[in-house]
């Protein structure tokens, strides 16, 4: 009941989206506009080597010749790729070598944001607190990592893409593009022409990452787009756990965010990915403004036995088109993914996963909570299948869907494709809106409407909330009664 | 282009090919590079269609051909349909069934061909309020036909519309039904079985929409390929604004008994209504390894286990037939298809 009270609470002293301010700071732009000079100009700006520029060229012309993809259930305006900025930076000194020189509007920013960019800060808690790194990326580029020496002392490499591209160029080379390819789909594909920054981690063989990883995203800037790169790899034997969580400020114009992750999984390594997403979703009312959230995000479980985790609550974004994957090569390797996605206003959503199961042995499973409200539109789509090779492949799929209210939508499209007489695949869908037996219980025993819609949401999306890392947990469920807030009665 | 002046028009370029998300797992396009001759007219002997035992009489569409069936209000009727393609060639068939209000219709109808051909056959069912129909399909295509069934159903309030899909496959097969499902107690039972073995193929395709409340719909696939033979199941739900306390659910479940084989699924619900209750399951795996040591233990040959429990698997779905006569004529197909 603690919880509860807690969400009412919280609910009760926020805005209906509490990360809708905007920072006014210096910044550097890109003129706007896309070309192959743009191309140029973020690689220059980036300091960046000539095969990365050539990398970037080659993605840039396949992407010309791509046509944007239909057949998500979503619905908005044709996106004029000619109309955003590609880079928007703040106007930084020259590299800032610590975080006194970070501009202290982008620190108040972080701190409005709650976000601990300042290690005692993270260490000032109670004692025993978990402690966790972050990586900050606003607009287009990382403006401070934290704890990078305390996880070199391990091995563990924790930096901006940018920084990789210079400081490990061997490894940037070896793996980037090898989950994502260049010309995967069309956003990968313009993804991989402009990427500004993102996160880089490696995790040496046999080394288990002392505290947990996290990038905040951060998009500020009017009419620029956000194309972040976050490439993961654990080698042998390594584990990690990553957080991802995003906001922007309320704008009418719609933004888009266009980002790509990799994960590399080798033998015996586990890699956990939560995200809070939590970008603006424009306008409940009028459907004004928000992001378009267009996400490639896939796992390559290369080694034996190796396991990849995708936990995520979608809460933001005018549109969200987002399948994190996993390639399931190894022997006996696995993969999960856990799923909450909420619309409400008229947000759409298409999101859901793959799971291609390629190696014997390998498993997987999908937990996928979907609840609308409002007049939006939320759909689970999602693919499984099994290899003639994937002997000894499991799948369990689990897709429910709530409905609060009488203009949403829910919609469940799994593809199954069995290819191999060794496989069992299970599959699991229901729609249904709050029971009202279970409202009237509830509300009988003196809570509100409200409260008690909370309770049974809450209790509705637990089986994912409990797969995410505790600090996560409890910002998730108060995100999840505040996206609520308003869808009924 | 649809498909019917595709086929017309022997314009190959014009078929559904995979990259029509409806025809993923049913690529005609890639298959077929020039589309055959029209199909001559067949004057020679028939052999005998599988459900001459119930019906008196019989309506066969050979090559093409247009039938009408009517049965007017408050009467009882047990129609056969025989679609027949005989030879390689290619044609389109179509039947227009009406059911008046009250009146009752056992339409047993049949897929038939002998060769490569390339036929379609389109069926449009108008039910009236009260109208009860049952409609069992079988299915003896040849392993290189290409055929291709699209069923248009128009329930009325308080109809009642089931069918079973029994499909032993071909080169290419699809069994399409789409049904208007108007609600106002209006119930539906959409089932179907496939046997396939060989490098068979069988699509069944279904789309029920709920334009009504209180509409119920209850749907039970099943499937059992062997070989290289490759089952496909696409099934989806519309529940469409304001179509409250609609009640719809799904299964769609499949036995893989080969490496080779395969087996693609679809079960789609696409809902605009909040008063629902709508689910599927879907599984595909093996013969379950418990229940086949278990009867082998009780002294039951492997064999003979395996044929058991896979009857029994399939059997589900063939006690849902309403019909006494066509359940067992069912029964019979499907124990010889285990069997062959």
């Amino acid at each position: 009941m603690a919880a509860v009270r807690q969400t009412v609470e919280h609910v009760q002293a926020l805005e209906k989206y509490q990360h809708g301010f905007s920072t006014d700071i210096e910044q550097d732009f890109a003129p706007k506009g896309l070309n192959a000079d743009i191309v140029r100009f973020i690689s220059a700006k980036k300091d960046e080597p000539e095969w990365m520029l050539q990398w970037r060229l080659e993605a840039f012309e396949r992407w010309l010749a791509m046509d944007e993809p239909s057949w998500a259930k979503v619905n908005f305006p044709r996106i004029d790729y000619q109309d955003s900025y590609y880079y928007a930076a703040p106007r930084a000194k020259a590299g800032p070598k610590s975080l006194d020189e970070v501009d202290p509007d982008i620190l108040e920013t972080y701190k409005k944001l709650g976000i601990p960019l300042r290690e005692q800060e993270v260490l000032a808690g109670v004692e025993g607190a978990p402690r966790y790194a972050v990586d900050a990326v606003f607009d287009s580029v990382s403006v401070v990592t934290t704890f990078k020496k305390e996880l070199a002392q391990v091995g563990v490499i924790f930096c901006s893409m940018s920084e990789a591209i210079r400081e490990h160029p061997e490894l940037v080379k070896q793996y980037l593009g090898s989950v994502v390819p260049v010309s995967d789909n069309y956003f990968a594909c313009l993804n991989a022409a402009v990427f500004s920054d993102g996160s880089f981690v490696y995790v040496p063989p046999g080394v288990r990452c002392p505290m947990e990883l996290s990038t905040y995203f951060r998009i500020n800037a009017e009419n620029s787009g956000q194309f972040e790169r976050t490439l993961i790899i654990a080698d042998k034997g390594a584990y990690v756990s990553y957080l991802e969580g995003c906001t922007a400020p309320m704008r009418d114009e719609n933004q888009l965010h266009a980002a790509v992750v990799e994960l590399v999984v080798l033998d015996d390594a586990e890699i956990k990915y939560s995200t809070v997403q939590n970008w603006y979703p424009g306008d409940p009312e009028t459907g004004k403004g928000g992001i378009y959230n267009f996400v490639t995000k896939r796992a390559d479980c290369r080694g034996d036995r190796s396991k990849v985790s995708w936990t995520q609550v979608e809460t933001g974004s005018a549109i969200t088109w987002k399948y994190p994957s996993c390639v399931l090569r190894g022997e006996g390797s696995s993969g999960e993914f856990y799923s909450i996605a909420i619309t409400n206003g008229r947000q759409q959503a298409d999101t859901g996963t793959k799971m291609i199961h390629l190696g014997a042995n390998t498993r997987s499973r999908i937990i996928s909570k979907g609840i609308s409200a409002g007049k939006s539109s939320n759909t689970y789509r999602g693919l499984v299948s099994a290899h003639p090779k994937a002997k000894g492949a499991r799948n369990f799929t689990q897709c429910d869907s709530l409905l609060i209210g009488k203009r949403c939508a829910a919609h469940t499209v799994p593809y199954i494709e069995a290819r191999n007489g060794q496989a069992k695949f299970e599959h699991e869908a229901t729609t249904t809106r709050l029971s009202e037996d279970q409202l009237f219980y509830v509300m009988q025993r003196g809570l509100s409407q409200e409260e008690a819609v909370q309770l049974l949401v809450n209790g509705f999306v637990k089986d994912v909330l409990q797969e995410l890392p505790m600090e996560f947990a409890v910002e998730a469920q108060k995100l999840v009664a505040i996206s609520l807030e308003g869808s009924v009665g | 282009m649809n498909l019917a002046a595709a086929i017309r028009e022997r314009n190959a370029a014009e078929l559904p090919s995979k990259r029509d998300e409806d025809w993923r797992w049913t690529d005609l396009r890639g298959l077929i590079r020039t589309a055959p001759e029209p199909s001559q007219p067949f004057t020679g002997q028939l052999p005998p269609g599988p459900f001459d035992a119930l019906a008196e009489d019989w309506r066969v569409l050979i090559n093409g051909g247009e039938a009408t069936v009517d049965v007017p209000a408050r009467t009882e009727a047990v129609e056969a349909l025989r679609f027949v393609a005989r030879g390689a060639g290619s044609h389109v068939a179509s039947a227009t069934i009406r059911v008046g209000a009250n009146a009752r219709l056992l339409l047993l109808e049949s897929y038939e061909s002998d060769g490569a051909s390339l036929a379609l056959a389109s069926l449009t069912l108008a039910l009236e309020p009260g109208a009860v129909v049952e409609r069992i399909v079988l299915t003896a295509d040849h392993e290189d036909a290409v055929s291709v069934s699209q069923a248009e159903v128009t329930l009325s309030p308080t109809a009642g519309f089931s069918q079973t899909l029994v499909a032993g496959g071909a080169r290419r097969q699809r069994l399409e039904t789409r049904v208007l499902h108007p609600g106002g107690s209006a119930e539906l039972r959409l089932d179907g079985i496939y046997l396939l073995a060989g490098k068979r193929h069988s699509d069944q395709t279904s789309i029920v929409t709920h334009a009504g409340t209180d509409g119920l719909t209850v749907q039970l696939a099943k499937g059992v390929v062997r070989d290289q033979a490759r089952g496909v199941f696409q099934g989806r739900i519309v529940v469409e604004e304001g179509a409250d306390r609609t009640d719809a659910r799904m299964g769609h479940h499949a036995l893989i008994l080969s490496d080779r084989a395969e087996v693609d699924a679809k079960p789609e619900l696409e809902i605009y209504a909040d008063d629902v209750a709508c689910a599927h399951g879907n599984t595909v795996g093996a013969l379950d390894e418990d229940a086949l040591f278990y009867a082998r233990q009780r002294g039951i040959p492997e064999d003979e286990a395996r044929a058991l429990l896979t009857e029994a698997f399939v059997g589900e779905v063939v006690d849902r037939i309403g019909h006494e006569g066509a359940r067992e004529i069912v029964r019979a197909w499907v124990a010889q298809g285990l069997r062959d």
